[in-house]
């Protein structure tokens, strides 16, 4: 069975996508002009952290992020009161999500428009939102027994009543999507992508097609996550190879370096308003950029180890032929770049089976050097990094790239005046074996 | 668009049993698998009852239960109705080009492990403080590592393209009871923009857990008839008091039209329309007019070119509480107008429970079996009617009704709603010969 001829995917090339909007809270900066300044200067954000009892643990953590109705950024008065009271039933990723959109919102300034909100949409990437042991305590002091002892069969008698009502909401990953929707009156079409690390990407190609059908006018996309809440840090350290940390925090996450030890444990969440163009240009929206391609994989071995290069390989030459574009045109590659041994080489492998020998020079950026792993918010985060790149004409170093790796034959940037061209491919992979992929190219 | 999209492969695991023609049975005789919950103790749980797939293995499709021992009770259904799916459609087919072959499912969320979540909290309350570093360190003692790393709702969509070598587009959405609704119908979206030729898409799920039952608990959802399992989901009847937490799988192989006859696979059923919606209202509640219900399912009418009066049959979301039910029935007002008097409408939750993410695919299968057999199953347990609930439900016994048109509608926590519309395939694409509706 031959692929379906480009003609039939260009069918919906009369509407182009484009982004209007960014937002973005990370462990180095809570809005894009902080991000990127910490990026350009080639700040980290990640700090000692205590995990598991190792002194030497890091992660990248949102220090000043508390959830409170100040986190949120600027709101109108009426949606303040609806935000603080349910901020308090959120997960920290909700947070974090909602966070994001908001300042995404606000700085496309698509409300100014007075713009049919029942045509615009959410589409989210979220991960496996972790229990939090707290919501629990007294429920489980409810439960002991004379001798301290937890009684299972008291659960449902004494322990049930003490959970909050709302409970359960707080674990759902769709949170960040629904809430998204309520605060801003969004009545199009509304999802969560639960695919770790790979979501964002697919995200923002699914809002892309819901434009592309005439089914929105505008998507609030991006994605969020958090790696170092209990539960979800054993979920990280249990499924990833987590470095063990050091004495400088800041040098931990060496993506593609030859002395890296692991991935880093971090937090975050990134939005984008994606919009059709012709809609965008009329209204007179400021356009970051416009995105030309995505594409996914998932590879798995017979054995059931999953092959993330050839995922990768597949999701970037997807992305390529449905944006009709050749390796040659990319300007740069914004790496999942994991810091971890295994993971990195295998994207290096999928890059240079990909650009061929133009991965001698291809320039490679990775923004988890400088704010470690957030899940599902990591691609976003990377997303908006990269557009901000292309808007401000330059790269942004990889933190702790010193010593090149044989095995990882790339070229990672090591300074701040490198072009950043005028298109890149955001790249992430999952340790289940799936890659996604977004192209995008710069608005001017 | 010049794409159509047919269904050319089935696969579900029910608490009615794991293939089409057992739960098809089971609807038309109206047979509740609703019984007590055995899954845990919950004799001293406030509610005591569950939809329970029972008496099944994934050596019901060939596979070594053993090999996947550690997987949590949904993937196990996801794998074992993606490859019945993809059996019935004659997947593997060397023909198909692997990256042209996805997955795309709605697979809940898994629970933890709830003795040693417990255990873990116990451990780090020693002193009567709770540190979080010491749940973390008692955690990764504790947890096993293996069935830990199963829990991540990405996990079942990695496991079926391992088992089919799919490589194309890859995803697991989770958007609460609508979940697998818009699996299948962004599956759809993804073939119609030539991104695959072939995409396995449903859902699975299973809440029947202590956690499960603790959280819907405390938001009021859940039936608490213990003492008459059969009876205690009760949609649209007035005295329904809540859903009944259930579980299961269902899977469909999507596939391009030319591609399918290529292949020469077999037509179920031709999958025509898709909405999807927000209440845009409160975390809690669905909107009280039904604003985001009606807007999916007139979104999936347009979607299929079709007018409301062309639905035959519609598959309601039907979870039986008290707003849900009254909900639906005034947006199915709202959409078809006095029409909606005479649609049949049921809720096959009256008889499968509640499977949550899984049930907008579930709900799918039930409508191809519709549209097969030119039957609609009943709304089981309708004995005292309500005056806001007013539609006919098809109470108690299933009815011969041609279907060529059929709407399943799902309603989700958090305001999110979907439609997905089927019709018996017919050469010519549906809509082009109705008549439209005016801009």
């Amino acid at each position: 069975m031959n692929s379906a001829p480009y003609s039939d995917r260009q069918l919906d090339s009369e509407r182009q996508v484009v982004v209007t909007g960014l937002g973005v809270i990370s462990p180095i900066g809570r809005n894009t002009e902080e991000f990127w300044e910490a990026l350009a200067a080639g700040r980290s954000g990640i700090s000692s952290f205590p995990l598991n009892g190792n002194p030497e643990a890091c992660a990248g953590e949102i220090g000043d992020f508390s959830g409170r109705i100040q986190d949120i950024g600027d709101l109108e008065e009426k949606l303040r009161k609806a935000v603080r009271k349910a901020l308090k039933v959120m997960s920290r990723e909700t947070q974090l999500g909602v966070a994001a959109a908001q300042q995404a919102f606000a700085d496309s300034r698509l409300a100014d428009d007075e713009p049919d909100r029942s045509r615009i949409g959410v589409c989210f990437g979220a991960g496996y939102v972790a229990m939090m042991p707290e919501d629990f305590l007294s429920g489980v002091n409810a439960c002991k027994d004379e001798q301290d002892s937890f009684e299972f069969d008291r659960w449902g008698t004494q322990g049930i009543p003490q959970i909050e009502p709302l409970w359960l909401l707080k674990c759902l990953p769709n949170m960040a999507a629904c809430y998204a929707a309520i605060f801003n009156e969004l009545r199009g079409p509304n999802n969560s992508i639960t695919q770790g690390e790979a979501a964002a990407n697919l995200a923002v190609a699914e809002a892309r097609r819901i434009i592309q059908d005439g089914e929105a006018d505008a998507m609030v996309v991006g994605g969020t996550g958090n790696n170092i809440l209990p539960c979800s840090l054993m979920h990280t350290m249990m499924d990833q190879d987590v470095a063990p940390g050091g004495p400088e925090p800041a040098t931990v996450c060496r993506p593609f370096d030859r002395g890296r030890t692991g991935s880093v444990a971090g937090e975050g969440a990134a939005a984008l308003i994606l919009e059709e163009r012709s809609a965008a240009i009329r209204r007179g929206a400021r356009i970051y950029a416009e995105i030309l391609g995505a594409g996914s994989s998932c590879v798995v071995n017979q054995s059931r180890v999953p092959d993330g290069a050839q995922a990768l390989v597949n999701a970037m030459q997807a992305t390529l032929r449905s944006a009709a574009v050749s390796p040659e045109a990319i300007g740069h590659v914004h790496a999942h770049g994991l810091s971890s041994h295994r993971c990195d080489i295998d994207e290096a492998v999928a890059i240079r089976r990909v650009f061929g020998d133009r991965a001698n020079t291809l320039p490679v950026v990775a923004a988890k050097s400088n704010v470690g792993n957030s899940g599902a918010g990591g691609g976003a985060i990377e997303l908006v990094a990269s557009i901000l790149a292309m808007d401000r004409g330059h790269l942004f170093p990889v933190l702790n790239y010193e010593e090149p790796d044989p095995e990882c034959p790339l070229a990672p940037v090591t300074s701040s005046d490198v072009d950043a061209g005028g298109s890149f491919l955001n790249l992430s992979v999952s340790p289940q074996g799936q890659a996604s992929c977004v192209a995008m190219r710069s608005a001017a | 668009m010049s794409r159509r999209v047919v269904i050319t492969g089935v696969g579900c695991v029910t608490p009615l049993g794991a293939t089409t023609e057992s739960v098809w049975q089971g609807l038309t005789e109206g047979r509740s698998g609703i019984g007590p919950l055995t899954l845990f103790d919950a004799s001293q749980f406030p509610v005591k009852i569950a939809a329970e797939v029972r008496d099944w293995s994934l050596a019901d499709v060939g596979e070594n239960p053993s090999r996947w021992e550690h997987c949590p009770r949904q993937t196990t259904f996801a794998l074992g109705a993606g490859i019945k799916a993809a059996t019935m459609a004659c997947i593997p087919d060397g023909r198909i080009d692997p990256a042209r072959l996805g997955v795309y499912l709605g697979c809940g969320e898994a629970f933890e492990d709830f003795p040693r979540f417990i255990r873990s909290i116990c451990d780090a309350s020693g002193a009567g403080e709770f540190e979080s570093a010491n749940f973390t360190e008692t955690a990764l003692r504790i947890f096993d590592p293996d069935a830990e790393r199963e829990y991540l709702p990405n996990t079942p969509v990695s496991h079926l393209a391992a088992l089919l070598n799919a490589q194309g587009p890859n995803a697991n959405c989770i958007a609460a009871c609508v979940s697998s609704a818009q699996a299948v119908g962004e599956a759809a979206r993804l073939i119609r923009h030539g991104d695959a030729d072939v995409m396995l898409a449903g859902g699975a799920h299973s809440t029947i857990h202590p956690f499960g039952v603790t959280g819907f608990h405390r938001l009021s959802a859940l039936s608490t008839r213990n003492e008459a399992p059969s009876t205690a989901i009760r949609p649209f009847d007035r005295e329904r008091d809540g859903f009944v937490i259930g579980e299961g799988a269902a899977i469909f192989v999507m596939e391009e039209l030319e591609h399918a006859r290529g292949r020469g696979a077999e037509i179920w059923a031709e999958f025509t329309g898709y909405g999807s919606a927000q209440d845009a209202y409160r975390i809690t509640d669905t909107h009280p007019q039904g604003e985001g219900t009606s807007i999916a399912i007139q979104r999936a009418l347009d979607n299929a070119q079709l007018n409301s009066d062309e639905i035959n049959y519609i598959n309601a979301h039907g979870s039986g509480t008290v707003l849900n039910d009254k909900v639906e029935t005034l947006a199915i007002k709202r959409v078809f107008g006095e029409q909606a008097y005479r649609i049949p409408i049921s809720s096959s939750k009256s008889m499968l429970g509640h499977s949550t993410t899984a049930c907008g695919a579930i709900e799918l299968a039930v409508c191809l079996m519709t549209i097969r057999h030119g039957v609609v199953p009943p709304t089981i347990n309708y004995t005292t009617p309500d005056p806001e609930c007013d539609l006919d439900y098809v109470p108690n016994v299933a009815r011969e009704s041609p279907c060529r048109h059929v709407l399943s509608e799902s309603i989700g926590f958090g305001g999110q709603n979907a439609a997905v519309i089927v019709s018996r395939f017919d050469e010519r694409a549906p809509g082009r010969v109705a008549t439209r509706r005016a801009a």
